[in-house]
C-alpha cells in the first residue's frame, strides 16, 4: 500500500495543490481604455420662406434655445474629442446668413459659427467643426447652456421661390469620443 | 509562488463567473458518500457516515469557454487594449459564457435503517453560482460606439445573466428494491440568500437616416432585471452585521423554495450497470427584499426639432427638456417590488458502467454472493464506462460526455480517471482519489488536469474535496 501511496496519491495531491501558472499581471487593468465613438443628431431648424417674407427686416429670426446636452456630467466629464457636422439647405429665393452662437448660462458668448447661403438654386452647405486635440476647445461645449440662432435675409421680402415648400433648413449631428474608462 | 497560485485560484473561483456543475468524477464513485448528492439512487453499503462539518464536501468551478485569464492578463508586454479587443470584443459571441459555482457542505450524514433496506441521508450545503453570457453588441457599443454604424441594430437581447446564493437543506432515502434495482429520492428545501437574473431581454438600438435631421436614433427596449436579497445584504454590510444577516437568510429566513432529486441504479447483467439521476427539480419563490428594474418602450429621436412655422406660438418652450421628458415617458425606467419565481437549474445524469477483474484474495473473477447480505455491494476492482451530463441553462442546455475508468485497491484506495468533452474543453482529464483509513474517509478530485501546467491559460478549473467518517457495520 505504501508503494501505491507513493506512486499515485502523493503525485495527485501535489498536482492539485502545486499547479503552475505563467506570470500574470492584473495591474494591466489600469491601462484598459474604453473610448467609444458615439453619434446622434443634435438639432434641426426649419424656417419657411413665407415667414422670412413676413418678417420685413434683415434679421428675420432670432431665438435662444436651451441646450443642456453638452453640459450633462456624463458627457462633459468624459468627452475627449469630436466633430459637429452641419448641413444647411436654402430653397428660398434669397441669400441667407445664419449665425449660430453658443452661450453659457449667463448668456455669455462662447463661440459662434456663421453660414452664408446663396439664393436657390444652390448647393447644400456642409461643414465639420472639430473639438478637442487640434480643433476648438472642448470647454466651449462643456459650458454651452443655450444655442442662439440669428438668421438674416440679404434679399427681398416679396419674391417667392419656385421650389415647393421653400424654406431654410439647418441639420446637425455630433460624433464624439467619450472616455468610459 | 505557491501562495500566488492559491490566491489566483481563489480569484478565479470568485470572480470569473458558473454553472458547469458537472461532477463527472464524483458521479457513481460509490466509495464517496457525497456521490449520493449527484445520484440519490446510487448503490451504497455504508452502515452510516458522518461528514466533517464544513469539510465534507467543498467544490468549486470557474471558467469561460471563450477565453482564459492568461489571454488577457499574461505578462507578455502586449497592450491590454489590443488583447481585449481581439480576444473579447471581436473574439466572443453571445454563446460564450463566463461562469462559476462554489458549494460548501455545511453538514451531512446518513444511516441505514435497522428494520429495512432503506438508507437515509441528510444535510445542508451552501451553493453560489453565476453565469454571464457575453453581451456581444453591448461590448461593441462600449468599446467602439455606434458612430459609422448606420442601420446596424445593436441587439439588447444580448444581455443574459443570472446568479444566486442558496442554502439547501435536504433529506434523502435510498432503497434497494431488488438485487438489480436501487432507487433514491431526495427532498430539498431552499433558503435563498440572494438572487439576480436578467434573462428575458429584447430590443435594439439603431441609427438610421433621419426624416428631418441627419440621423434618427431608435431605442426599442424590453429590459428587465430582477433581484432579491441584495438590499438586505447591503444594509447589513453598512451596519456591520453582514454575518448575522447571511446566517438569518440562510436558515430559512430568506426566500423559500422546494425541490427534489431522483435517481436509480440498475444492473443490466452481473457486470453491466446503468444509472441515472435528475437533480434540482425545484423552484424558489422570491418575495422578500425584491427589487425589479425594467426599461420598456420605444422612441425615435432626431435631436431637437424646431419647425418654426409649426412652433410659432410656442418658440420659447424648453425644447431640450421636452425631448428628455418625451423619451423618459416613452421608455420609462421602473422599479417594482413584486415577487417572482425562479426555477433551479435542473441537471440530468446518465451512465453505463462495466465492471471487471478479480476480487482481492480470490482466484475467481468474482465469488461474492449478492444475496449474502442485504447491504453488501459487489465491488469489482475495475470499472469502465460512459457518463452523459446535461444542465438547463438560459441559452439552452449544456451537455458533457465523459468516459471513465475506475480502479479499486481494496477498501483502502480507489482511483477514478475521466476524459470529458464539453463546451469548455476537449482535453479535459480528471482524476479522483478516495482514501480510506479505518473509518476516516478523505477524497480529492481535480478536473481539467492538463490545464494545471498553466492554470491561467485554462478555460476553467474545478476541484472537490471532502472528509467523512464511515462505518460499514459489524458485518464488514
Amino acid at each position: 500500500m505504501n508503494r501505491l501511496q507513493k506512486n499515485f496519491l502523493l503525485p495527485v495531491l501535489l498536482l492539485l495543490f502545486f499547479s503552475c501558472s505563467e506570470k500574470q499581471d492584473f495591474s494591466q487593468l489600469d491601462d484598459l481604455s474604453i473610448t467609444p465613438s458615439l453619434e446622434a443628431s443634435i438639432f434641426f431648424v426649419k424656417v419657411q420662406e413665407l415667414l422670412i417674407n413676413s418678417a420685413g427686416d434683415i434679421n428675420f429670426f432670432t431665438q435662444d434655445f436651451n441646450f443642456d446636452a453638452f453640459e450633462e456630467a456624463f458627457f462633459a466629464d468624459r468627452v475627449l474629442e469630436g466633430v459637429i457636422l452641419y448641413e444647411l439647405e436654402n430653397t428660398t429665393s434669397k441669400p441667407i446668413q445664419i449665425e449660430l452662437q453658443f452661450l453659457d448660462e449667463n448668456d455669455g458668448l462662447l463661440d459662434s459659427e456663421v453660414f452664408t447661403l446663396d439664393a436657390a438654386p444652390t448647393a447644400v452647405l456642409t461643414r465639420e467643426v472639430a473639438y478637442g486635440n487640434t480643433g476648438k476647445s472642448l470647454d466651449i461645449l462643456r459650458n454651452t447652456s443655450k444655442v442662439r440662432l440669428n438668421a438674416s435675409n440679404f434679399g427681398d421680402n416679396s419674391s417667392v421661390s419656385g421650389i415647393p415648400g421653400a424654406a431654410f433648413q439647418l441639420r446637425s449631428s455630433a460624433q464624439f469620443i467619450l472616455r468610459l474608462k | 509562488m505557491r501562495i500566488q497560485h492559491v490566491v489566483f485560484l481563489i480569484i478565479l473561483l470568485c470572480y470569473a463567473s458558473l454553472a458547469g456543475q458537472n461532477k463527472q468524477v464524483l458521479y457513481d464513485f460509490n466509495e464517496i458518500p457525497q456521490a449520493l448528492m449527484v445520484n440519490p439512487g446510487m448503490e451504497t453499503d455504508f452502515q452510516w457516515f458522518a461528514g466533517v462539518p464544513l469539510l465534507s464536501g467543498i467544490s468549486g468551478y470557474a471558467g469561460s469557454n471563450g477565453f482564459s485569464v492568461n489571454d488577457i492578463f499574461a505578462d507578455d508586454g502586449l497592450d491590454i487594449n489590443a488583447k481585449v479587443r481581439n480576444q473579447l470584443v471581436a473574439g466572443l459571441n453571445t454563446r460564450d459564457e463566463i461562469s462559476n459555482t462554489a458549494t460548501i457542505e455545511l453538514f451531512s450524514g446518513g444511516f441505514r435503517s435497522a428494520y429495512s433496506d432503506l438508507f437515509f441521508s441528510f444535510g445542508a450545503y451552501l451553493e453560489m453560482d453565476n453565469i454571464f453570457y457575453w453581451p456581444q453588441d453591448y461590448a461593441f457599443l462600449a468599446f467602439e460606439g455606434n458612430a459609422g454604424q448606420l442601420n446596424r441594430r445593436f441587439d439588447l437581447g444580448d444581455l443574459k445573466t443570472r446568479g444566486s446564493m442558496v442554502a439547501v437543506y435536504h433529506m434523502g432515502v435510498n432503497k434497494k428494491i431488488n438485487k438489480n434495482l436501487t432507487v433514491g429520492v431526495r427532498a430539498k428545501l431552499y433558503s435563498g440568500i440572494a438572487d439576480y437574473n436578467s434573462t428575458k431581454n429584447s430590443g435594439f438600438l439603431v441609427n438610421t437616416q433621419g426624416q428631418n435631421n441627419l440621423l434618427a436614433t431608435t431605442l426599442s427596449s424590453n429590459l428587465r432585471l430582477r433581484s432579491s436579497g441584495f438590499g438586505a445584504l447591503r444594509t447589513a454590510a453598512d451596519e456591520s452585521n453582514l454575518t448575522s444577516t447571511l446566517l438569518k437568510r440562510s436558515i430559512l429566513g430568506g426566500d423559500l423554495g422546494l425541490g427534489m432529486d431522483l435517481g436509480f441504479t440498475y444492473h443490466l447483467g452481473e457486470r453491466t450497470t446503468v444509472t441515472g439521476s435528475v437533480l434540482d427539480l425545484g423552484l424558489i419563490y422570491h418575495s422578500g427584499d425584491v427589487y425589479n428594474y425594467s426599461l420598456k418602450g420605444r422612441a425615435t429621436v432626431e435631436g431637437i426639432e424646431i419647425d418654426v412655422l409649426k412652433e410659432l406660438g410656442d418658440l420659447n418652450r424648453d425644447f431640450w427638456q421636452d425631448l428628455v421628458d418625451e423619451v423618459e415617458e416613452l421608455i420609462p425606467f421602473e422599479t417594482t417590488n413584486s415577487a417572482y419565481i425562479t426555477f433551479r437549474p435542473t441537471k440530468l445524469n446518465a451512465s453505463i458502467r462495466y465492471d471487471f477483474g478479480k476480487l482481492d484474495g480470490s482466484d475467481n473473477e468474482c465469488d461474492c454472493d449478492i444475496s449474502s447480505t442485504k447491504t453488501r455491494r459487489i465491488s469489482y476492482p475495475n470499472s469502465i464506462g460512459g457518463h452523459l451530463y446535461a444542465i438547463n441553462r438560459p441559452r439552452g442546455p449544456l451537455f458533457a460526455l465523459t468516459g471513465f475508468y475506475q480502479r479499486r485497491f481494496g477498501r483502502f484506495l480507489a482511483l477514478k480517471g475521466t476524459y470529458t468533452v464539453d463546451k469548455f474543453s476537449t482535453t479535459n482529464l480528471g482524476l479522483g482519489v478516495n482514501f480510506q483509513a479505518g473509518p476516516l474517509n478523505f477524497y480529492v478530485i481535480g478536473d481539467n488536469l492538463l490545464s494545471y501546467q498553466n492554470i491561467a491559460a485554462s478555460n476553467y478549473a474545478s476541484f472537490q474535496l471532502g472528509l467523512n467518517i464511515i462505518s460499514w457495520g459489524r458485518k464488514r
